[in-house]
């Protein structure tokens, strides 16, 4: 994927444009809000990481203006410091996601690689297959090798947000923003559990092949079961 | 006191405050209006001096026309000289067609025309006054023979002047009053001002306690005072609360830090393979996490403190937030050997931040998992009073917290000398005294033996209209 990073500290652009260079994608970097709005117009990037604070324009104003001529390339925000209601302004702005500095390098691979695949809203279907796994959204029934699994709202939640980013990585905090709408660090293994849970009932206590995988140190992964 | 010098300029102090300027313009506008009405008064009262004037002549003359037809000429001189001479008699003058001056006191006029004339009188009065001016009205009594009946101008002038020296004195004494009640007003605004300005510059030499006094009369400066008061307030406890974030990092990240360091110089000196520095590597990442997560902690319970209210506010579904808190530590707390139960009532709204009420309440529940042994039974409340408001609160039946701590809790990385092991960096409770502050809800910690019963009061709660 293609990536435009406006990020004035040029250490931390060159961190971000390294790692995503050794995932094999591409990455134009700018310093200046302005530079970085020209740059944006272009709307060939897959996807822009925008800092907030930039010398110029900030990120705020570079997103509304881009918003405003109708560019809809996904924007994730960066920021050193998280005020109160900073998120809300800025995806009340146009943005798509938030990170707060620092932030792990696979933390911000994980949610790039959602954005950039995120299907537009009017093709998105409404039933999701993982081998001989289905999850229809609309009737929010759930079926394991033709059987009926019953799952409680929030476990359904779960499952959701995995089949919608199926053989994508998703780390813990997107789980427990997109799952819970917690946007702090819990400090007890809140997400752990509730995936162990989910985990049993979809593969019947281990009866089945695990679809749920744990990507050490990264996150997790909804794909086939391992040959 | 210190006293600060004030820049003295060439028209004292009392003379350029805004109360005496305004008591001036009062009395520019008095003054002015005064003098429109006084010339009305003048006007009005010259006016009808003269129409009573030519009244009184008038009917004079009718008279001695009668007499004159009735005796001639000498029975009319006999009338004019048997006149009296009082001071409001009327001036007389009879002469014949040749100008021969024959009777009156009035002087001789050359070229004397029947109808209204003004005579002068050049001789001084006896008190010595200027000239006279009399205002006569002359009539031919037939061949040549004139008569003038006159009266003294000059009495008009008097009644004149009298109403002109009247309302001199009275504009006069307006514009003392006028600027020595500016000048008393100015001074008391003044001593007031002083008194705020004196509190200012204590202020700024430090003395941060110092509050403008009041005088509890409620006018507008005492209610100005008083928003300044809560002003002073309100930055204190900004002040105060930016003094103790710096001094806490001070104090409590040295050894954190200091542990870091030491563990990456015990690896430079002590590792001897690849996994040796990589373990190192790996405690100091985790040891540094560790620090910035702690960080982030105390700067969100300073911008939480520092936060205005209304920016984030929103009307959100408490009862939804506090079943999805529940929901999402319940498999936890079993896991762990505790039992989280939740009674929320439903449909309870307020005003305020979500993920910052999220936050506090997800703190609460972690608290209780973290401080009380397995196979305690851990349950989160919420009920709505319509009276006293909204109440959320996490109740266990564990071994509860020592008295002696109970104040302390919510203090910055205050932690029971028992809680030294477990976990955690002594900031959640901070973070729920925040947040509870900026949606003006109390915080309630009490020991319930047995257990710990921690609540939030939310005073403006009401139900949701759904």
């Amino acid at each position: 994927m293609k990536v435009l990073i406006v990020e004035d500290d040029s250490e931390t652009a060159a961190y971000i444009a390294r790692g995503l260079h050794e995932h094999g994608h591409v990455t134009d970097h700018m310093r200046d809000g302005k530079d970085g709005l020209i740059a944006a117009m272009d709307a060939t990037y897959d996807v822009l990481v925008v800092d907030r604070m930039l010398p110029g324009l900030d990120g705020l104003g570079l997103v509304r203006a881009l918003r405003g001529a109708g560019v809809r390339s996904p924007v994730l925000f960066l920021t050193a410091l998280r005020g109160v209601g900073d998120r809300i302004d800025g995806l009340e702005a146009g943005g798509d996601d938030y990170l707060i500095k620092p932030f792990a390098f696979a933390e911000l691979l994980a949610r790039l690689n959602a954005l950039a695949r995120r299907p537009p809203l009017s093709a998105a279907p409404t039933i999701f297959r993982i081998a001989d796994l289905q999850v229809d959204v609309l009737k929010r029934a759930v079926t394991r090798n033709g059987e009926r699994v019953e799952m409680q709202p929030r476990e359904f939640g779960l499952l959701e947000f995995l089949i919608r980013n199926a053989d994508r990585v998703v780390t813990r905090t997107m789980l427990l923003e997109g799952v819970w709408d917690f946007h702090f660090d819990p400090k007890t293994n809140i997400v752990e559990t509730h995936i162990s849970r989910l985990r049993a009932k979809l593969s019947r206590n281990g009866l089945l092949p695990e679809l749920i995988h744990t990507v050490r140190g990264h996150g997790y992964i909804l794909r086939l079961p391992d040959a | 006191m210190p006293s600060f010098p004030m820049p003295r300029g060439p028209i004292p102090r009392v003379l350029r405050t805004t109360s005496f300027r305004l008591a001036a313009i009062y009395v520019v506008i008095f003054v002015l209006s005064a003098m429109v009405l006084g010339a009305a008064v003048f006007w009005a009262a010259r006016s009808a001096l003269k129409q009573q004037m030519g009244a009184r002549i008038e009917t004079e003359m009718a008279f001695l026309r009668e007499e004159f037809r009735v005796g001639g000429v000498d029975r009319l001189i006999a009338v004019v000289q048997s006149r009296g001479k009082g001071a409001s008699a009327l001036d007389y003058l009879i002469q014949d067609s040749r100008g021969v001056h024959l009777a009156g006191e009035l002087p001789r006029v050359a070229a004397l025309e029947p109808g209204w004339t003004m005579i002068d009188v050049p001789e001084a009065s006896e008190d010595g006054g200027r000239p006279e001016q009399v205002q006569a009205l002359t009539a031919d009594l037939g061949g040549g023979l004139l008569l003038a009946v006159g009266d003294d101008f000059g009495r008009t002038s008097e009644v004149e002047e009298a109403i002109a020296t009247a309302f001199l004195w009275t504009v006069g004494l307006a514009v003392l009053l006028g600027i020595g009640g500016g000048v008393l007003l100015s001074r008391a605004f003044l001593r007031r001002v002083d008194a705020i300005a004196n509190t200012a510059e204590a202020i700024i030499g430090g003395d941060l306690t110092r509050r403008v006094p009041l005088r509890g009369s409620g006018d507008d400066l005492d209610r100005l005072a008083g928003t300044l008061n809560r002003m002073l307030d309100r930055i204190d406890v900004l002040m105060e609360s930016l003094r103790q974030v710096s001094s806490d990092i001070a104090h409590d990240l040295r050894t954190p830090l200091s542990r870091l360091c030491q563990r990456l110089e015990d690896a430079r000196m002590h590792a001897t393979s690849m996994s040796d520095y990589r373990d190192a590597v790996d405690g100091a990442i985790a040891e540094s996490e560790q620090l910035l997560d702690t960080f982030a902690a105390l700067l969100r319970i300073a911008q939480v403190e520092g936060a205005a209210p209304s920016k984030t506010f929103a009307e959100i579904d408490l009862s939804a937030l506090a079943e999805t808190v529940a929901d999402a530590y319940g498999p936890d707390a079993e896991e762990a050997g505790r039992a989280l139960i939740a009674k929320v009532a439903p449909g309870i709204v307020i005003r305020g931040d979500r993920e910052l009420l999220t936050q506090a309440i997800a703190n609460l529940v972690e608290n209780t998992l973290r401080h009380t042994p397995p196979g305690t039974r851990i349950e989160l409340l919420l009920s709505d009073d319509p009276a006293a408001g909204a109440c959320l609160c996490i109740q266990d039946d564990g071994p509860g917290v020592d008295p002696d701590d109970l104040p302390r809790l919510t203090q910055r990385f205050y932690r029971g000398e028992h809680s030294r092991t477990t976990p955690g960096n002594g900031l959640g409770l901070s973070l729920v005294a925040a947040v509870a502050d900026l949606h003006r809800a109390t915080l309630l910690i009490e020991n319930r033996h047995p257990g710990l019963k921690v609540s939030l009061r939310f005073a403006q709660a009401r139900e949701a209209l759904t």
